[in-house]
């Protein structure tokens, strides 16, 4: 049974999750962030069963999106700033404190055990506001799940029992599928011990996380490995934080290894295995986090129309304003129902579920990067500036196109593993 | 046998033959030392793109995204010590006259490895198209001499053209909306010259421009026939610069609010006012619409030609990864897949560059080239040693009625058909080589995957810089309407664009 506050919490939900809302919020004023009610979020967190209800997920979503709405969106601007400007720790540790990084964790890890609609949910929320603490949470769930398919099982729950954010997080190459562009490490084995050396490509969350996941190729072994290594090694140096297209506060780097101490996952030679299986799942979270970012630029851009005046009216009023606004809303109409489906066939492991989550992926992404591009044009001059959302946006979708690896190779795979 | 008025009657159906055939009728028309210029200034460019743009694009980006109101004085002194600043004025102006449709291909080029740095040579042109325009040949010959100057003596003197304001961005690139925008910088008739108050914004390389091309209005109610466009100096009265915008990218050229408090002109600084369109044939609103017609044809291909630029930066850098790349085990360009997607990044830089080229031959043959790339004057200004033309140009160019002459042949002689012409291709150039300089773009950042998301591989640079393509010059969308205002609804009267809806 749920307690009044929380069906309060649902009947609030319609407003914040429908896109269609006939008041979209203004753009976020500069602002000081208020501290989110943590416990309020938590609460609404913990309660969701295992097989998450529909109910249940709504809770979340007011969850995540009240928590974007607090902790992320007065700063957005800020945030993105980075590695030139802070790091946004203070919102970081918050969404780890009202577990939002143990969402796909078994329980006996301290986990709510949900599969990828609670994720899904969230990082959709989430994104709304900011899509970089989506990408650490998208980061950590992949790595957390690669580990998962691996059975990797104690490993896992070391790593989960620490205390802080920093160190419970795991670093993971997530834009790189190691199958098709081979960034690896030399892995050396001697006797039960694995060391790592060579050089590792955009590791996403390396300079934040207390350890890595790395791929890396064993002598002699034409197919590659995962190996968890701390990433306070004396044998590891990481370049400065990457600058890149989107995602700005999700940073990564360069890691440079040597002789590094370095424990393996699952099965020598079985790399290839544990990326796909954890990416048949994920791929439906990255649909999730483009999204979120869809929404956000919707809701400013239609906001914008509304008020901006040119040619003696609104511009909403333009009929070609209309239609652009009317194509956005239908992407993200027919990508809430796709991503919907799409989570209940891998949550529930309905026939075809991976193909479901891939396809998702694929064409929301697309859709996102199409739109968000619409979303700049309809504000004009300032939808290119750093004072709105919008540019940042366009940036974000673009960059979240390539979790999980190359985007026509992506393709190609998906008919392959149909034929 | 077909009769004459049959021949005539096929000829003037839609598309009309003129429409179609601009580089046909050009081929012969124009002259063949042009093709001799532009080599040189193609082999300049790649040049310049090697030994400057290219060593410093990307520190420059990243500097300025540590520090947004950087302003790269560094770059702009190195591009007047190239003659960048006067290669394209006209000789009896100063300059050193090269053909204009080479600057289209300049910016490709440039802005294939820069389109910033690119944007900060290149827009000093908008401005120059701007008092061109004008056909004030007096005060172009003034501001001209003083680039010329600027070269000579080291202290680049750039220019920079301000129309856009805070209330009214799209509303004052088309004389039909503007009347009902809401502009609001004025120019205050007062003893002696005019007094402006108001505020520019987004102004491509304001701040490290000298003089600033003002397009503003004698009266805010009636704005269409009312414009006027006057010459400001950076340190006059009443003049300031506001805000360094921070953009998504094309960091390389600054956007700057102008903000005008009572600032006054003197009446030698107007370029062209009522007083001047009143006196064409069309009357004062056509002439207005004109004349900046005339200023965004050329510009507009121009903006076009950065979209081919933007489109070959990503195409070359996709390939360049195509080429050094191995997936799944063979080198990414020998996936059929991937041979696919370059070959269609390659016809989208061809798309692009066929659109700017047939504007320029419209611009060429019926537009704001087309006095000075008439044969005789052509050569004439090519061959005459320069002493001869910096000791006579100024005596002629002072006449008033030369201007008049001017202003007759490129106004009032100018037929509705071309000026609907090389209004409507310079739009349809301009949204073509946006969008597929996006395009490819995009296209690139599929291509390779998460080396194109970083900073340092290039890609990502070029895509955040391409998207402001698609917005300055008029939006792509109000590109596309007058298109279609100036090609397809000219003939038919029910058609109306832009009514209130
Ligand atoms: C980096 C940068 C540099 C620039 N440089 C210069 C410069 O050097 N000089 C200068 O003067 N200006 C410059 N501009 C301004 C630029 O030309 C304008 O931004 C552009 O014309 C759009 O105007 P706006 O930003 O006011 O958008 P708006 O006019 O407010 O447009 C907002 C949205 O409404 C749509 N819209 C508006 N009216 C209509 C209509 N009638 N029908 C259908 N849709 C409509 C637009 O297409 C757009 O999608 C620059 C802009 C930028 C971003």
């Amino acid at each position: 049974m749920l307690s009044e506050k929380e069906t309060t919490i649902i009947a609030l939900e319609e407003d914040v999750v429908e896109f269609t809302e006939t008041k979209p919020t203004p753009p976020a004023p500069k602002k000081e962030a208020k501290s989110v009610d943590v416990k309020d979020v938590k609460i609404a967190a913990k309660k969701t069963a295992p097989r998450t209800s529909k109910k249940e997920l709504t809770m979340l979503a007011k969850a995540a999106s009240e928590f974007a709405k607090k902790m992320l969106a007065p700063n957005r601007e800020e945030n993105d700033k980075y590695p030139f400007g802070p790091f946004f720790e203070d919102a970081l540790e918050k969404a780890f404190g009202v577990d939002f990084f143990h969402i796909i964790l078994p329980e006996d890890m301290n986990g709510m055990n949900q599969g990828m609609s609670a994720l899904s949910v969230t990082l959709d929320n989430i994104c709304q506001e900011d899509s970089s603490l989506g990408g650490i949470l998208f980061t950590n769930a992949a790595a957390q799940e690669l580990m998962i398919q691996a059975g990797s099982k104690a490993e896992l729950e070391r790593i989960c029992s620490k205390e802080t954010v920093r160190d419970f997080l795991i670093a993971l190459p997530v834009f790189n599928n190691p199958s098709e562009v081979k960034h690896l490490a030399q892995a050396k084995k001697t006797g039960d011990a694995y060391t790592l050396s060579g050089s590792l490509e955009y590791m996403v969350l390396g300079d934040l996380a207390g350890q890595a996941i790395i791929p890396a190729s064993i002598a002699g072994s034409t197919r590659y490995s995962y190996f968890l290594v701390d990433l306070k090694d004396k044998g590891i140096s990481k370049s400065e934080p990457i600058l890149s297209l989107g995602l700005h506060a999700c940073p990564a780097v360069d890691l440079e290894l040597n002789h590094v101490k370095a424990t393996l996952i699952g099965q020598e030679g079985k790399g290839s295995d544990y990326f796909e299986k954890m990416a048949d799942r994920l791929h439906v979270a990255a649909a999730s986090m483009a999204l979120g970012v869809m929404k956000g630029s919707f809701k400013e851009a239609f906001d914008y129309a509304k008020k901006r005046e040119q040619g003696g009216h609104e511009i909403i009023n333009w009929s070609e304003v209309k239609m652009i606004l009317s194509n956005m809303a239908i992407k993200i109409s027919n990508a809430e129902m796709i991503i919907e489906k799409a989570c209940k066939a891998v949550d529930t492991l309905e026939a075809k579920w991976e193909t479901r989550s891939r396809a998702a992926a694929l064409h929301i992404q697309d859709m996102a990067c199409d739109l968000t591009t619409d979303g700049i044009q309809l504000l004009g001059g300032v939808g290119y500036m750093k004072d709105f959302g919008q540019e940042k946006r366009f940036r974000d979708a673009k960059h979240i196109q390539a979790l999980l690896g190359i985007t026509p190779i992506k393709k190609i795979t998906f008919i392959e593993n149909m034929i | 046998m077909i009769s004459r008025s049959e021949i005539k009657s096929y000829l003037s159906k839609e598309p009309l033959f003129d429409d179609m055939t601009c580089s046909l009728k050009a081929t012969t028309r124009q002259p063949a030392a042009m093709i001799k210029e532009t080599r040189k200034i193609i082999e300049l460019a790649r040049r310049f793109n090697k030994e400057v743009i290219e060593p410093y694009a990307l520190e420059l980006d990243r500097t300025m995204q540590k520090d947004p109101d950087y302003l790269p004085w560094e770059f702009v002194k190195k591009a007047n010590e190239w003659g960048f600043f006067t290669l394209w004025i006209p000789k009896i102006f100063g300059g050193h006259g090269y053909n204009i449709p080479s600057l289209s291909y300049f910016m490709e080029e440039t802005g294939s490895a820069c389109l910033g740095l690119s944007n900060l040579i290149c827009v000093h042109y908008l401005a120059v198209s701007t008092i061109f325009a004008s056909w004030n040949l007096s005060l172009i010959s003034k501001l001209c001499r003083l680039v010329a100057q600027g070269e000579k003596t080291g202290v680049p003197c750039l220019l920079s053209t301000a129309i856009t304001e805070p209330g009214a961005g799209t509303d004052v690139e088309e004389v039909e909306l503007v009347d009902r925008g809401k502009v609001a910088c004025s120019a205050t008739k007062v003893e002696g010259g005019y007094l402006i108050n108001g505020s520019k914004v987004f102004i491509s390389s304001g701040h490290v421009s000298q003089w600033h091309m003002v397009i503003c209005y004698t009266d805010l109610k009636k704005p269409s026939e009312n414009m006027i466009i006057l010459a400001v100096e950076t340190g006059s009265k009443g003049f300031s610069f506001g805000r360094v915008e921070h953009k998504m990218g094309v960091k390389g050229c600054p956007a700057s609010e102008l903000i005008f408090d009572n600032c006054f002109v003197p009446d030698d600084l107007v370029l062209l006012s009522r007083d001047h369109t009143g006196k064409q044939k069309r009357g004062v609103k056509e002439t207005c619409g004109q004349i900046l017609d005339y200023v965004l044809a050329s510009s507009r291909a121009g903006v076009s030609a950065w979209g081919a630029g933007a489109a070959r930066g990503a195409y070359e850098t996709a390939l360049d990864f195509a080429l050094t790349t191995e997936v799944n085990g063979k080198t990414l360009a020998n996936h059929e897949w991937a041979q696919s997607m370059l070959a269609e990044m390659y016809k989208n830089v061809c798309i692009a560059r066929l659109t700017y080229i047939e504007t320029n031959y419209a611009n060429g043959m019926y537009g704001l080239f087309k006095t000075i790339q008439m044969k005789p004057l052509f050569y004439y200004f090519k061959y005459m040693p320069m002493i001869l033309l910096d000791k006579f140009a100024p005596m002629i160019l002072n006449l008033a009625s030369t201007t008049w002459l001017f202003r007759k042949i490129q106004l009032d002689w100018q037929s509705d058909p071309e000026f609907h012409r090389t209004a409507g291709w310079g739009s349809l150039a301009k949204f073509t080589g946006t969008d597929m300089g996006m395009k490819n773009c995009q296209m690139a950042l599929e291509i390779m995957g998460q080396s194109g998301l970083r900073q340092d591989r290039r890609a990502e640079k070029i895509l955040r810089d391409s998207k402001l393509l698609q917005i300055f010059e008029g939006t792509n969308q109000l590109n596309r309407l007058n298109l279609f205002k100036c090609l397809v609804a000219k003939n038919n009267p029910m058609i109306k664009v832009f009514e209130k809806e």
